[in-house]
């Protein structure tokens, strides 16, 4: 279902509302045959610079035109829509589809397992296409995982820009942040306050 | 310390039974992969390693990416060599048994090594390359064994292929006198891992210089073919056991020399005695004072056993000395037997804590009490330094032992009696 936007911007700010780009764990962003390792963190920006397409962009590797890419983020969100601006000649991505919470989908697994929703893109130069998602399916998303099989024609697919809409809860997932190995217990990292001072126990 | 899940997959064609590298081709990709696992495990204690063969029985896993050495090891006994490799399915089953790791944040990893030829087409292991690097999976080859039919233009087009951001590297091994695991350790397969790796690599590297000089019988520039600067610790233990090795061969030779002049005890020429002595007696820190059996040997033999001992103690302050030293050890060492014999009875005399075997126990205890003329005597030998721990610790047991002595003579000698 594609909506167009057709008003100005100054009636109603769309760049606080496309503003879930922030909520996204940036460097832990990913993209599997992208041909520049790396470049695929240079999709998601503000609202107003998505027709940059002087910087880097997200390009696949010559002659597969396949593209998977992986958004974790910060806190669970609700996804109410997905924009999406590809490059010209035929470089735009023609179909798209979503798997929500799914560490690690590589192309045979997106091949297998049934996307949560599936969208037929037209070429969206301009930015002005978005694609809305079935809100209840979009509720409490920790990452997700945007798959685009095919192109209109190209030897390679193009992104310059994807952007999100919705609203982030502060709910955050429990991610083990630092884990520190020890191989012998140590007891005097293991203190306790005691009375007496001195004694410590190894928990 | 790049978390990583790693495939290896061993070459166990007929191939390998070839003994170009030595001992077989077999032995010495056995050996590099060893290495491998112990310098992937080590450079993060998350990685986890995987092993599986590409012909022999035919494709198969022996053991799924785990952390476990010992495991990885143990798979390793009893492999069969035969058949032919399988490049392309082994690549193919190696990529999915790393889609299965346990941890999916691990980076992944196939170490691919071929020693026989490739028959697969160079566009089809192009199409594996491309499949690997759209997955994100990185590729390291060792090309070693056969080289024909453009074996090497091949697996270079198919590490172009995988390589993505230089994470693909490929190793050419020439047949001949290189050792496989030498050449893997200082290639980009080890030293990709960073830091950790190259610590474990120079530590590989030393161990197997050691491994190398025992084999060859101590080639190399340095002492013990461990380089001193490259593991101090090592060179020293080394050099310490050495020294405790020929102390206890001297001792046993003492032994055997101090039946027969034990009964002649006969105080020689006290300079040269001395300060030849007081070399064999440093040497013997702490592993003599045991009487000897009693028991008739022939001279002959004894002279044989002294010049063995003498000719051990030249070798081993051979390699610390100057020129003008070793000439004196040499002059040393060309005395009669019968002086030696003297000498011995001498030391033997000086280092026994029991007086009551000789006649002149006072004589010796003043001469070691003279503490600057021992110390004066000590430093002039080759290969001495009075600073030496052992060597003072030995001249203050001297000391005091000479100090007990004095305190009761008698008593000892009633003792013994």
């Amino acid at each position: 279902m594609a909506c167009l936007h057709n008003h100005s911007c100054e009636e109603h700010d769309c760049s606080s509302e496309w503003s879930l780009y922030k909520h996204i764990d940036i460097p832990h962003v990913s993209a599997l045959n992208e041909s520049v390792t790396g470049s695929v963190k240079s999709v998601f920006k503000s609202w107003e610079h998505r027709l940059d397409n002087s910087s880097e962009f997200l390009e696949s590797n010559d002659g597969d035109p396949e593209l998977i890419v992986f958004i974790p983020f910060t806190s669970d969100v609700k996804i109410k829509s997905i924009s999406v601006v590809g490059g010209t000649g035929g470089t735009s991505p023609s179909r798209m589809r979503a798997f929500i919470n799914r560490d690690s989908i590589d192309f045979s697994d997106a091949q297998e397992i049934t996307p949560v929703q599936e969208w037929e893109l037209a070429e969206n130069v301009q930015g002005e296409l978005e694609y809305q998602t079935k809100y209840s399916r979009f509720q409490g998303v920790a990452n997700l995982t945007l798959h685009f099989p095919e192109n209109f024609g190209a030897e390679t697919t193009q992104i310059y820009y994807i952007g999100l809409r919705g609203e982030a809860s502060q709910i955050k997932r429990d991610t083990v942040a630092n884990i520190v190995y020890e191989a012998m217990p140590n007891p005097s990292e293991h203190k306790l306050p005691a009375e007496t001072g001195g004694t410590s126990q190894v928990l | 310390m790049v978390l990583e899940a790693t495939m290896i997959c061993i070459d166990n064609s007929e191939w390998m039974r070839n003994g170009d590298y030595s001992p077989t081709r077999f032995q010495a990709q056995a050996e590099a992969i060893n290495l491998i696992c112990g310098a992937k495990t080590q450079s993060n204690p998350e990685n986890t390693v995987g092993i599986m063969t590409t012909a022999g029985k035919g494709v198969r896993v022996l053991v799924t990416p785990t952390s476990d050495f010992g495991k990885i090891l143990a798979s390793m006994h009893g492999l069969e060599v035969g058949g032919e490799m399988n490049l392309t399915s082994s690549v193919q089953i190696a990529q999915l048994a790393l889609k299965h790791r346990q941890n999916k944040k691990q980076q992944q990893r196939i170490i691919m090594f071929t020693g026989s030829p490739v028959k697969s087409d160079k566009k089809i292991l192009e199409v594996i390359g491309k499949k690997l690097k759209k997955n994100n999976v990185a590729l390291d080859i060792v090309d070693f064994g056969e080289d024909d039919d453009g074996k090497s233009e091949k697996l270079d087009a198919l590490l172009a292929s995988v390589n993505s951001n230089e994470n693909s590297h490929i190793v050419h091994v020439p047949a001949g006198p290189n050792v496989l695991t030498d050449v893997l350790i200082s290639s980009a397969i080890f030293t990709g891992d960073g830091e950790a790796g190259s610590g474990f690599a120079a530590a590989a590297a030393a161990s197997a210089a050691v491994a190398a000089a025992a084999a060859a019988g101590g080639a190399g520039s340095f002492d013990f073919g461990v380089d001193p600067n490259l593991d101090p610790e090592l060179a020293l233990a080394l050099r310490v056991s050495m020294e405790e090795e020929r102390a206890r061969q001297e001792a046993a030779a003492r032994r055997a020399a101090e039946e027969a002049t034990a009964k002649a005890a006969n105080e020689g020429d006290e300079q040269g005695a001395s300060s030849h002595d007081v070399a064999m007696e440093e040497m013997t820190t702490g592993t003599m004072v045991e009487t000897a059996q009693r028991g008739p040997d022939p001279m002959e033999d004894e002279a044989a056993l002294l010049e063995q001992a003498l000719a051990m103690s030249m070798s081993s302050s051979e390699t610390s000395q100057s020129a003008p030293a070793m000439e004196a050890d040499t002059t040393m060492a060309e005395a009669k037997p019968e002086d030696q014999l003297q000498d011995l009875a001498f030391a033997l005399e000086m280092l026994k804590q029991t007086p009551g075997k000789s006649s002149g126990p006072t004589d010796m205890s003043k001469v070691l009490g003279d503490q600057n003329f021992v110390s004066s005597v000590l430093s002039s030998l080759p290969g001495v330094d009075p600073n030496d721990p052992s060597v003072k610790d030995l001249l203050a047991s001297l000391k005091g032992n000479e100090e007990e002595k004095e305190k009761g003579p008698e008593k000892p000698k009633e003792g013994e009696e």
